[in-house]
């Protein structure tokens, strides 16, 4: 009797071993080929930063998701994956409140404003980890344009450069951009004999929407405009959408993400009206980096008037405008050759 | 709430042990241990190792045409320990414990009818290199992770296998919160199947 619990309790202790040993197993960094995840601890949130690449020349692409209630590894697709991550190391990063991230704080504790500190605690920590002499680049793409924004508006001196994709600089100013280029491009499409029918509604749409800026018509706009975009697609005016993983697919826990993206909306969206509050278009002229700002032409969900209003009010003396002619809101997506190229280029100059 | 939670289930387990002595019977007599698979088989996948000792034990007999029919009740103390991670990415790695009662209905055919309620449960998550930042002051985290309340029910069937070591497998859908997680509550939906073993005198 004793010698099978003695038996038993030997075979428990093994598994648990195994466990433990696979979890805290220390791997050896290869900088050229980095494959890491760390996480940032910062005003009570943990959150993941998952850096891949050639980390040889110390260059760090840091890169701030869509949303709110994107993810960071979403973005390591197509030739971020396969020609960025070659040319240097990508850090892809998981925002306060969304996908792996975690903590225990309280709704107050999340706001733009303290997640652009938890941005530059990111890049503190990738200069203790790497080395002071690190260069930090940031790209902010759709809700990552805010974050980058606003993060760059507090603290520019730590980063070499600073490349906006689609960015939202100014949220608030989104719903007047939204009726102009929803009509706008409902009309061309209409005179093209492109799905007539669909975009008569959308001007319609337009039309009724009511003139106030609320949650709800903002967010039939929104969705309008997703919509348009894939409808551009079908009707082969931008390119197709490609997201290929290669043999990283992320295997993220989808209850749990689903969860914490609807959290963040609700908190940011819902109860701090940051389509209604929030713009930086005043303070453009404060950010002084080197700057590449990247567009689709047809964007609908941030229309090309954000490219033209952010290339022509940042202060940098060095900035640089680049449109891509057959995408809409994710060129990285759709024309994403180029768009690696265009980074890569940016980042080596620099 | 982290270090009351922990005195809290030390407390619970003393008591659990110091009532099997009271009643005069032996501890091994009126408990069962189980070991299994826990998880959502996606992204979340572990082990669990649990204890459940009889607590209270009804047999209701039925008079049939073909003989006697006897339905078992039970009422279980439940506690168990285990850890999950996905193996990937590194960032759902978690050891967690869950204390409670059991119900269980047995049918005539061995078949049985799992409900757990589990008030007390903890959740620690284990996470790899971490760096904490306040101010301009960048530090390595010890032992970086973070504890979470972590309460949770579970639903499931099973069945007995009468006079043996082994003695019978179960199958629990099990709903666990995390809280306070990321200013809410997080709440997790896990399978359960393991199988259960004892140290009867026979």
């Amino acid at each position: 009797m004793e010698r099978i619990v003695k038996s038993k309790i030997k075979i428990v202790a093994i598994i648990l071993l195994v466990f433990t040993v696979f979890s805290c197993a220390k791997e050896d960094v290869n900088i050229n080929s980095l494959d890491e995840t760390i996480f940032v601890r910062h005003k009570k949130a943990d959150m993941p930063a998952y850096i891949h690449g050639n980390g040889s020349d110390k260059v760090f692409l840091i890169i701030l998701h869509g949303g709110p209630g994107g993810s960071g590894l979403q973005y390591r697709s197509n030739t971020i994956r396969t020609e960025i991550e070659k040319n240097n190391a990508v850090v892809y990063f998981d925002q306060r409140g969304h996908n792996n991230a975690q903590g225990n704080y309280s709704e107050k504790e999340v706001s733009v404003d303290i997640m652009a500190e938890d941005i530059i605690a990111l890049g503190r920590v990738i200069k203790a980890k790497f080395g002071d002499d690190s260069k930090l680049f940031l790209m902010g793409h759709s809700w990552g344009g805010t974050l980058g924004t606003a993060t760059l508006l507090k603290n520019q001196s730590i980063f070499s450069g600073w490349i906006d994709v689609a960015g939202v600089h100014s949220p608030k100013g989104l719903y007047d951009a939204y009726k102009i280029t929803l009509n706008t491009v409902a009309n061309e499409q209409i005179a093209l004999g492109n799905s007539v029918d669909y975009w008569r509604n959308t001007l319609d749409l337009v039309q009724n929407i009511e003139p106030t800026n609320t949650l709800e018509s903002f967010g039939k706009l929104n969705t309008a405009s997703h919509e348009g975009e894939a409808k551009l697609e079908e009707d082969k005016v931008i390119n197709d959408f490609k997201a290929d993983y290669g043999d990283d697919v992320p295997s993220d826990h989808l209850p749990k993400v689903r969860w914490n993206s609807n959290k963040i909306q609700d908190i940011l969206m819902k109860k701090q009206g940051l389509f209604q509050n929030v713009s930086y278009t005043n303070q453009l002229s404060k950010i002084t980096l080197p700057s590449i700002v990247l567009w689709g032409k047809y964007d609908l969900v941030v229309p090309t008037t954000f490219a033209y209003e952010a290339f022509d009010n940042f202060g940098s003396n060095d900035k640089q405008f680049f449109i891509f002619e057959k995408s809409a809101h994710s060129p990285m997506s759709t024309e994403p050759k180029l768009f690696s190229e265009k980074v890569i280029e940016f980042i080596n100059s620099h | 709430m982290k270090k009351y939670t922990i005195i809290f289930l030390l407390i619970y387990a003393l008591q659990l042990q110091a009532q099997s002595r009271a009643d005069g019977i032996t501890f091994l007599n009126r408990t069962e241990f189980k070991v299994g698979y826990y998880g959502n088989v996606f992204s979340e996948n572990g082990l669990n190792l649990g204890i459940e000792y009889l607590w209270k034990e009804k047999e209701k007999v039925k008079e049939k045409k073909r003989g006697q029919k006897i339905i078992t009740h039970q009422l279980l103390f439940n506690g168990s320990l285990g850890y999950a991670t996905n193996f990937t990415n590194k960032t759902d790695n978690g050891l967690y414990t869950h204390y409670g009662l059991i119900w269980r209905r047995t049918s005539p055919k061995r078949w049985q009818l799992n409900l757990e309620l589990n008030p007390l449960g903890y959740y620690r998550s284990f996470l790899p290199e971490t760096f904490e930042v306040k101010g301009d002051e960048v530090s390595k985290v010890k032992f970086p992770g973070r504890s979470y309340y972590a309460p949770s029910v579970g639903f499931g069937i099973g069945r007995l296998r009468k006079g043996k070591r082994r003695s019978g497998w179960y199958l629990n859908l099990n709903y666990a919160l995390r809280t306070p997680y990321n200013a809410g509550t997080l709440d997790i939906l896990s399978i359960q199947y393991g199988h259960r073993f004892n140290f009867k005198k026979k």
